[in-house]
């Protein structure tokens, strides 16, 4: 965990869930595996405020615990995961992933679980329904059961999963397995995938329909809540938590970024054809795959949409075009059944990967020195003459370039003495980039900026906080006297109250905070592209 | 009865000499000394020697060593009446230019080729330049270094830069212009082939443009005032690719098709980006200047950014 990724991290828990649990979770972050004793007395919180924000953390799945490092016998340890604080990053994008797909029941089925951490099917129909039927017009309600056939859609195409049951702590050892006696304790904790009912729906029925609130309902819905309670625990699924599968999410942008590349390096019906094998792939290819699995030709046009009527020898043009393509998105695997392809999911990512650094120069430094740094990934080593030769650049302005990347960390030198004794006259020094170690550099840097932006929102909204309480203490009288239905002039004199610089300057304060929150977004485009490149190359 | 000594008549040197000037004129390539004992056997080693050492300091004899001996060769009669007023020094130095052909020769090496003193070489290089024997080309490499050749020759490509160099100057402008003509052009194709809606096979080889045909646009264009070759194209659309602008692929030509070079011909086409510019850049801190020295609480931090106060209020 680098110091910028904690930073990031302890901004994202600090907003979503306040201070005391961004205290604990950072101090978890940075010490690794703690017990309860040592957090508390280290971060000198008393004790069941620790308990809460761990509880937090857990139920967000930020937080795993196991057994201590001294054996069965010693005190739970607690360990944070910063990957997991950083997806928070990530919401809006799955949130409006699950719109486009699934609609508007989908996108409020997700921000629910994602809310709340862990669900159960019974919970998150109810409350789903009763928001979108307060959305909806007067008289008209939301079924349970189209929130239900959405859930198992959202089930059924992984893209919720069910959470993975807790491992037994301290409890005596199954007695089926006496020889494991003695083994130490310290199992890995088992994955939502390792459970094979990770994607089942528990047979539950929920007949009903969304209950509309009103405002004046308080009373009303604490009774509700203890009625909601009752219901639940009548509906027969308590205990089969949900909750939102990351890794099939990434996979979908991940597959929509390669479309895209496709799109605008060849064509609107190349990318069609990718994103037919990709869709087809969806289930059977698991995440960290090099490849996809080998399609053939004949259930490709199968399988195209049906106004995509193009004719077999023309779809097999296309794929020939696609695998002689230098980007090599597909590949050819074999000829049986018309040809078998896949898709080259590592080399897509990396030349993604390496279109993103390519980019990031080019703004950075310029366009010649972007043709400069796409000439050493092409030709790996070169030498400071040849550099100039091939980019046909000056040499003042190649070497000003080549040492302003240099010292940015984005080229290297690579020294080959032609003597034992190195000395300068007689050596080579040729000039390279490394992919791997530049996309990490570019990944910290984009930690650090999206912290940075975080931390401006927070300032300005810090700022103008005095206009901010202002303005919502004149909306809230406003509601009041519309709710009460005062005259006209009584609303346009307290709306008065708000001058017109004032009323200005909140204007321009919300679209500050808009721009901020859409460059979080954009930046985390890049944060994801590099990210997957990077887990990508780990796991070969 | 004492010993008749056969008194010879010694051979006139005059008349040696003429008749090694005649050897040597019958064997174009150069007399060893074998040669010359065959053809006058009664001549002594000695006055052979003779002979050949005074034709040797008229200069009317070059002096030659080969794997099996010296060779005598007959000296250029027009180079020797250049030489005339030289001296021993001069005639050495000005060899030892000769050897270096079209690519020059510079001052430190010719004092290691002829091991005579700096003082003695630029006298005789000044003195020879003034006889306009020999010439002086400024290097493209390192502008300081002066390079000397005979006067007649033309400067090698690697001493004057070629076609991107006039008068040792980088033209960057003219490479430029190039650049974008010739992805103008390939653009321009590409686009032809996008619209003729054909199958796309035949739209995408109807976009490529051999190397050949590229280079042929651009001499026809005629915005080039030297004369480029097929090569200097070749690296300019090199160039090109470097940009991301444009993809190359080569493919096997049959031998005497146009533009063909041992087999095989490039094939250049245009293309586009695959990703927009990336999301970082999109941020001020994905450009700014002073990235590294920005925290929370110094002199430059988020909260009192100018970039960012500027980018707000776009």
């Amino acid at each position: 965990m680098t110091a910028q990724e904690v930073r990031l991290c302890g901004l994202l828990l600090q907003e979503h869930f306040g201070d005391v649990v961004e205290k604990i979770g950072t101090h978890l972050l940075r010490s690794g595996a703690q017990n309860l004793r040592t957090i508390a007395n280290e971060t000198n919180t008393p004790l069941d405020l620790v308990k809460k924000s761990l509880c937090v953390l857990v139920q967000h799945g930020a937080c795993e615990f196991g057994s201590g490092r001294r054996g069965p016998g010693s005190p739970v340890e607690y360990r944070a995961d910063s990957e997991r604080v950083l997806r928070i990053l990530r919401y809006p994008r799955y949130i409006y992933t699950a719109k486009t797909l699934y609609g508007d029941t989908g996108e409020l089925i997700v921000e629910e679980v994602l809310q709340r951490g862990h669900m159960t099917l019974s919970n998150t129909v109810k409350t789903v329904a009763d928001r979108l039927t307060h959305n909806m017009e007067e008289g008209r309600n939301m079924e349970y059961s189209e929130v239900s056939s959405t859930f198992s859609k959202l089930v059924e195409t992984h893209f919720l999963q069910r959470c993975p049951p807790v491992a037994e702590m301290g409890a005596a050892p199954p007695t089926t397995t006496p020889a494991t006696h003695g083994a130490p304790a310290s199992v890995a904790p088992p994955t939502a995938e390792s459970n094979p009912d990770c994607y089942k729906l528990p047979p539950v029925k929920l007949i009903g329909c969304g209950k509309r609130r009103h405002s004046g309902d308080d009373t009303e819905d604490q009774r509700g809540g203890k009625k909601a309670k009752m219901d639940s625990e009548s509906c027969g699924d308590e205990g089969i938590y949900w909750q939102v599968n990351f890794e099939r999410f990434h996979q979908h942008f991940r597959d929509q970024a390669i479309i895209s590349a496709v799109s605008s390096k060849l064509d609107q019906t190349s990318s069609e054809i990718v994103r037919t094998m990709l869709r087809m792939s969806e289930v059977t290819t698991t995440p960290s795959a090099a490849y996809t699995q080998p399609l053939s030709a004949n259930e490709i046009f199968r399988s195209l949409p049906p106004n995509y009527s193009i004719s077999r020898p023309i779809l097999d043009q296309y794929l020939t075009l696609l695998v002689d393509d230098p980007m090599e998105f597909v590949g050819k695997s074999g000829d049986s059944g018309g040809g078998m392809y896949v898709v080259n999911l590592h080399r897509a990512l990396a030349n993604l990967a390496r279109a993103t650094l390519e980019s990031v120069v080019q703004e950075r430094f310029g366009s010649r020195s972007a043709r400069i740094f796409r000439l050493l990934l092409r030709k790996r080593h070169l030498e400071q003459k040849q550099v100039e030769d091939f980019a046909m650049i000056p040499a003042k302005e190649a070497k000003d370039m080549l040492y302003t990347l240099l010292s940015e960390n984005l080229v290297q030198l690579q020294e080959i003495p032609k003597t034992p004794d190195h000395a300068p006259s007689r050596t080579f020094y040729l000039y390279t980039v490394n992919q791997l170690p530049t996309a990490r550099l570019l990944l910290q840097r984009c930690y650090k900026t999206v912290a940075n932006l975080i931390e401006r929102r927070l300032h300005e909204t810090k700022e103008n906080k005095r206009l901010l309480e202002k303005s919502q203490r004149i909306e809230a009288i406003l509601a009041s006297l519309q709710a009460s239905e005062a005259e006209p002039e009584q609303l346009t004199e307290v709306e008065d109250m708000i001058t017109a610089p004032e009323r200005q300057q909140l204007e321009a304060l919300r679209r500050h905070i808009n721009k901020l929150d859409c460059a979080e977004n954009q930046v985390d485009e890049t944060v994801f592209l590099l990210e997957s490149y990077i887990f990508s190359t780990r796991t070969k | 009865m004492a010993e008749v000594k056969v008194k010879q008549e010694s051979p006139d040197p005059v008349q040696i000499e003429n008749r090694i000037k005649e050897l040597c004129q019958q064997f174009p390539h150069g007399i060893t000394d074998q040669v010359i004992q065959n053809d006058m056997p009664q001549l002594e080693a000695q006055q052979r020697a003779m002979a050949i050492n005074r034709l040797l300091s008229l200069g009317q004899l070059d002096l030659l060593r080969n794997s099996s001996g010296l060779l005598y060769r007959m000296k250029d009669s027009q180079t020797a009446s250049k030489m005339k007023g030289s001296d021993n020094q001069e005639k050495l130095v000005y060899q030892v230019i000769e050897d270096a052909g079209n690519k020059g020769i510079w001052s430190r090496d010719i004092r290691y080729k002829s091991n005579l003193p700096l003082t003695e070489i630029n006298k005789i290089l000044k003195n020879m330049e003034s006889k306009k024997l020999i010439k002086a080309v400024k290097s493209v490499a390192a502008s300081k270094k002066k390079v000397y050749m005979l006067y007649n020759l033309q400067p090698d490509r690697s001493v004057t830069g070629g076609a991107w160099y006039s008068d040792q100057d980088f033209e960057s402008e003219f490479v430029e212009v190039l650049n974008q003509q010739c992805f103008k052009f390939l653009q321009s194709k590409a686009e032809v082939a996008r619209e003729s809606k054909q199958s796309p096979m035949v739209q995408r080889n109807s976009s490529f443009a051999t190397s050949h045909e590229v280079w042929k646009y651009i001499c026809e264009l005629g915005i080039s005032k030297v004369d480029l070759s097929m090569e200097d194209i070749e690296t300019i659309l090199n160039t090109l690719i470097y940009d991301g602008k444009v993809e190359m692929t080569i493919i096997a030509a049959k031998e005497g098709t146009v533009g063909s070079v041992d087999g095989q011909m490039k094939l250049y086409r245009g293309v586009n980006a695959i990703i927009q510019p990336t999301g970082l850049v999109k941020a001020p801190c994905g450009l700014c200047p002073v990235f590294d020295d920005c925290h929370e609480g110094g002199e430059i931090s988020p909260s009192n950014c100018v970039y960012m106060t500027e980018w707000l209020n776009f």
